[in-house]
């Protein structure tokens, strides 16, 4: 219960007044002469029990009108009993973000916040407005029945979805009703990683559900990836797992084969660890692998997946105006088997370019700049070589794992694109393309010698370089895409079909491909050929079951006002507390108007002869006749 | 009885308003007369056969005592008197005590001014009678005594006894009672005016004192409405003007007790002086003087059967 107008709780001071004419009333100052003064000593004392009750009887009822009164002056409004909730528009939230899956006391946590939210909606009335907004997005209005069927098809999702997305949109949803009254009710684990900075939602009602369950220990793949993408043909599996104990078994499998099998060491009480397992497999083209632990409460973080391309080495062969250090690295990479001796692909210098496929490199001499161009116009690549940019320009490179080595650039050459140019920019510097890549073609914006670029004479050069050469090798086979399910990615160019591991196609159509809701290895197809696969992997964040408190949980709603509750029954009952308030003058009069009247009855006229004090008697005299 | 008879008859008289006509001596006459005229026929019997004077004939006067020769002569009604006409020694006992002071409302007499008038009435009629009657006044005292005696005057010095100093603080009828025992002598009839706000075992024993030594004893127990039914309005304090005694109350919340408890009392009285052998009447201040003078005659009917 609150109130409107609380200055007006001051009134309940008046409540002391029959208190105190209670407490003094023996105090009473009239005095009056009444010679069988003995008999009302005697009335009084044999019937003092009833009238300390009946008196007290009375001294209750009136404070209680005054404090009804001055309740009702201060205009309460609170819940009444009996009465239902006003129309009200109810955005139900369910967080069925993979971490609803773990399984705790033998049961799933998305079924606790399910049948929560089913109590939610079990509480509703046919003027009330509902939509479920699961954690992916989907969204389900109409009626409360066919809300209830879409919530009863509720199953936990692959990844973490976009949860804040989800309460954003029930928020907008509930605005956009014309409901006065709406609440956006959200019902999670309280995962930490699910809410990991504050949602803004205006004035919005949020009431969140958050179960106190203790989270399970938690093992679960966090990487699996093939280091390089394509093996040529030898290769390793990198993969990190969050092991629950110190140690933990994994498997890692290759097509429908097991690669490995093993255990690894964590830190005491469980934690990161990782694994790398080498390999040279006689399979060829695209595979699918995964790196597996041990099943536990939360299945579906205990496999990662992850593809690759296995051909035999390149065969490689390096130009004059290459440079020492191209030379001396083709070298190593065909002394070390990754690539063998040979014109497959060539490492040239610009100038130097005869044929594709080839890694191409910017002319160390300027005066090359020309016939460099002109090559490159001859063997059909739509690149350029531009102005000569001298100074030092720090490198970055696209790919997380390289752009924190210390590379940079001191004698470069902007690269042009020209009509038909599609290709990745593989590096940038000084905010401008430095390496990109075509199908058949890497070229390099700076020569590869320590007077143009320090990249040669890091260690990222080397892997760098194999990894080039055997995407050049390759050809046409394509990219691995790693991707969350449910995310929407660019169609690749040329690919018009995904083809899922037991060999089903879906086509593709538009510009973009809807990333499946369920992990594993796609491959793009063209034709009958695989090009390129499409990696769908669950956030890796959803294994990391740690909670927020409530007041953390809070803190994640910056609403009109937010609240949380831990019991399901106490959250559901909440919802419509707001709308079910209403004005509780009349009744707080009514209950004053009938303590009042009880008071009269008990009072039994006293009322009147209290009003003043008792009738002196007459000062009598001797002899009046 | 006629009602325009009985409109004339003083004994029916609202007391009140009956007192303010005039002295109580006159006042009290009014009152006899008017009682005597309502008598159907003369009570008085026993008169001696020693014949003493003539007086005049008054209504009500029993018709055998008629001198018929001088009627026949004279025309003069007279009737006769003789020595000894006296038959019964009476003592009226006069509670005077402050709480007899008292009245409820303006528009009744105290309890006192109603007990003297009664008693001066009862005097009268008695008298008229040719009865011996005596006064005895008390309150924490004896405050008036006077000796029963059937002779002209007797009237008038009762009366101006009445107007003797008295409302002490407290009421003790024990010895007040005693001393009427003496002061009638030979067995008689005591009557006992007060309110009775007094001790029941004191009273009871002093009354059986009385019985024992054969007299008559006739109590009228005089209330004013208001202390019958507690019709006052409000809470205060109230105080009993003889013992001091302060009871606070809320009027509406023990009035019912209150009645409970006075009729308990009253039956105790009842039951009390019933068992001593007393004839007790409850009297209220409001009711005409006709009513106690009925009782009071009739109880000399009684002593003198």
């Amino acid at each position: 219960m609150s109130f409107l107008a609380p200055i007006w709780l001051a009134l309940a001071g008046a409540a002391a007044v029959p208190l105190l004419i209670h407490l003094l009333r023996r105090r009473i100052g009239a005095r009056v002469v009444f010679p069988a003064a003995r008999y009302l000593a005697r009335a009084e004392q044999e019937h003092s029990r009833k009238l300390r009750l009946r008196n007290l009887l009375v001294m209750f009822l009136r404070v209680l009108a005054v404090l009804c009164v001055a309740a009702a002056a201060a205009r309460p409004v609170g819940r009444l009993a009996g009465v239902g909730h006003a129309p009200t528009a109810l955005a139900l939230v369910v967080d069925n973000s993979l971490s609803s899956s773990a399984v705790v006391d033998g049961r799933p946590v998305l079924g606790r916040l399910t049948a929560a939210a089913d109590s939610a909606l079990a509480a509703t009335t046919p003027a009330d407005r509902v939509w479920l907004v699961t954690a992916d997005g989907a969204t389900v209005g109409g009626s409360v029945a066919a809300v209830r069927r879409a919530l009863g098809e509720v199953r936990p999702l692959a990844g973490s979805g976009d949860p804040a997305g989800a309460v954003r949109r029930a928020a907008a949803l509930v605005r956009s009703s014309g409901v006065a009254e709406g609440v956006v009710a959200v019902v999670t684990d309280g995962q930490a990683t699910s809410w990991p900075t504050p949602i803004a939602l205006e004035d919005s009602r949020v009431a969140v559900h958050a179960p106190d369950v203790r989270p399970p220990a938690n093992g679960a793949v966090l990487r699996a990836a093939a280091v390089p993408a394509r093996w040529t043909p030898a290769g390793a599996v990198e993969g990190r797992v969050l092991a629950p104990a110190e140690s933990a078994a994994y498997r890692i499998t290759l097509g429908r084969r097991t690669l490995a099998r093993g255990t690894v060491s964590a830190p005491r009480g469980g934690g990161e660890a990782s694994l790398l397992v080498r390999a040279a497999p006689p399979e060829r083209g695209w595979l699918p692998g995964t790196v597996e632990l041990e099943p536990d409460e939360l299945r579906g973080d205990d496999v990662r997946h992850f593809a690759l391309w296995i051909g035999a080495a390149p065969r490689v062969t390096a130009g004059e105006g290459a440079g020492p250090f191209a030379r001396t690295a083709v070298e190593a990479l065909v002394q070390g088997g990754r690539a063998q001796a040979g014109a497959e692909v060539r490492v040239v210098s610009a100038d130097e370019l005869t044929a594709l496929p080839a890694l191409i490199l910017a002319p160390a001499d300027p005066v090359r700049l020309g016939a460099a161009n002109r090559a490159l116009e001859r063997a059909g690549v739509p690149w350029r070589f531009g102005m000569v940019r001298r100074g030092e320009s720090t490198i970055r490179f696209a790919g997380a794992a390289r752009s924190a080595a210390d590379v940079a650039a001191s004698v470069r050459y902007t690269l042009v694109p020209q009509a038909g140019a599609a290709a990745d920019t593989v590096a940038r510097a000084g905010g401008e393309p430095w390496i990109v890549a075509g199908a058949r073609y890497v070229i390099v914006g700076s020569a590869l010698d320590p007077q143009s670029t320090s990249f040669p004479v890091r260690a990222t050069f080397l892997p760098w370089l194999a990894d080039a050469v055997s995407r050049l090798a390759a050809g046409g086979a394509g990219e691995v895409v790693e991707a969350v399910p449910g995310a929407r990615l660019p169609r690749p160019s040329g690919v018009d079909a995904l083809e899922a591991a037991d060999g089903s196609r879906t086509p593709l159509a538009g510009d973009s491909v809807e990333v499946p809701a369920r992990p594993g290895v796609y491959f793009y197809a063209r034709g009958g050929e695989r090009r390129g696969a499409l990696v769908v992997n669950g956030d890796g964040g959803e294994s990391v079951l740690a909670r927020l408190s409530g007041a953390q949980l809070r803190s994640r709603f910056q609403g009109g006002s937010v609240e949380v509750e831990a019991g399901a029954a106490a959250w559901a009952s909440s919802l419509f507390a707001a709308s079910n308030r209403r004005s509780l003058v009349t009744p707080l009069l009514v209950a004053a108007l009938l303590a009042l009247a009880a008071e009269a009855l008990a009072a039994r006229g006293a009322r009147r002869g209290r009003a003043r004090p008792a009738a002196p008697a007459p000062a009598a005299t001797r002899g009046a006749a | 009885m006629e009602p325009s008879r009985d409109a004339n008859r003083a004994d029916l008289f609202d007391p009140k308003t009956l007192a303010a006509l005039g002295h109580i001596e006159i006042v009290a006459r009014w009152v006899v007369d008017g009682f005597i005229s309502g008598l159907h026929r003369s009570p008085r019997k026993g008169f001696s056969v020693e014949f003493a004077e003539y007086r005049p004939y008054q209504p009500g006067d029993d018709l055998r005592y008629l001198d018929w020769k001088i009627a026949a002569r004279a025309d003069r009604w007279v009737v006769k008197q003789f020595e000894e006409e006296t038959n019964l020694r009476a003592t009226i006992v006069l509670d005077v005590s402050r709480s007899m002071d008292w009245s409820g409302s303006p528009a009744r007499l105290t309890k006192l001014a109603y007990g003297e008038q009664l008693a001066a009435a009862i005097a009268l009629l008695l008298l008229r009678q040719r009865d011996a009657v005596g006064l005895v006044r008390f309150d924490s005292e004896v405050r008036t005594v006077l000796p029963p005696r059937a002779r002209t005057g007797q009237w008038r010095r009762l009366v101006a006894a009445l107007d003797d100093p008295g409302a002490g603080q407290a009421s003790y009828a024990a010895d007040a009672l005693a001393r009427a025992a003496r002061l009638v002598g030979r067995p008689g009839m005591v009557i006992l005016v007060s309110d009775l706000l007094m001790d029941v075992p004191e009273v009871e024993r002093a009354l059986r004192a009385l019985r024992a030594a054969g007299h008559d004893v006739t109590v009228l127990h005089l209330m004013d409405p208001a202390e019958r039914d507690l019709s006052l309005t409000g809470e205060a304090v109230f105080v009993d003007p003889e013992t001091g005694l302060e009871v606070p109350a809320a009027v509406a919340d023990v009035r019912d007790a209150y009645r409970a408890t006075v009729d308990a009392a009253v039956e105790e009285w009842r039951r009390t002086l019933a068992r001593a052998g007393a004839v007790y009447e409850t009297l209220s201040t409001a009711e005409p003087f006709g009513v106690p003078l009925r009782l009071a005659f009739s109880a000399r009917q009684h002593v003198l059967k």
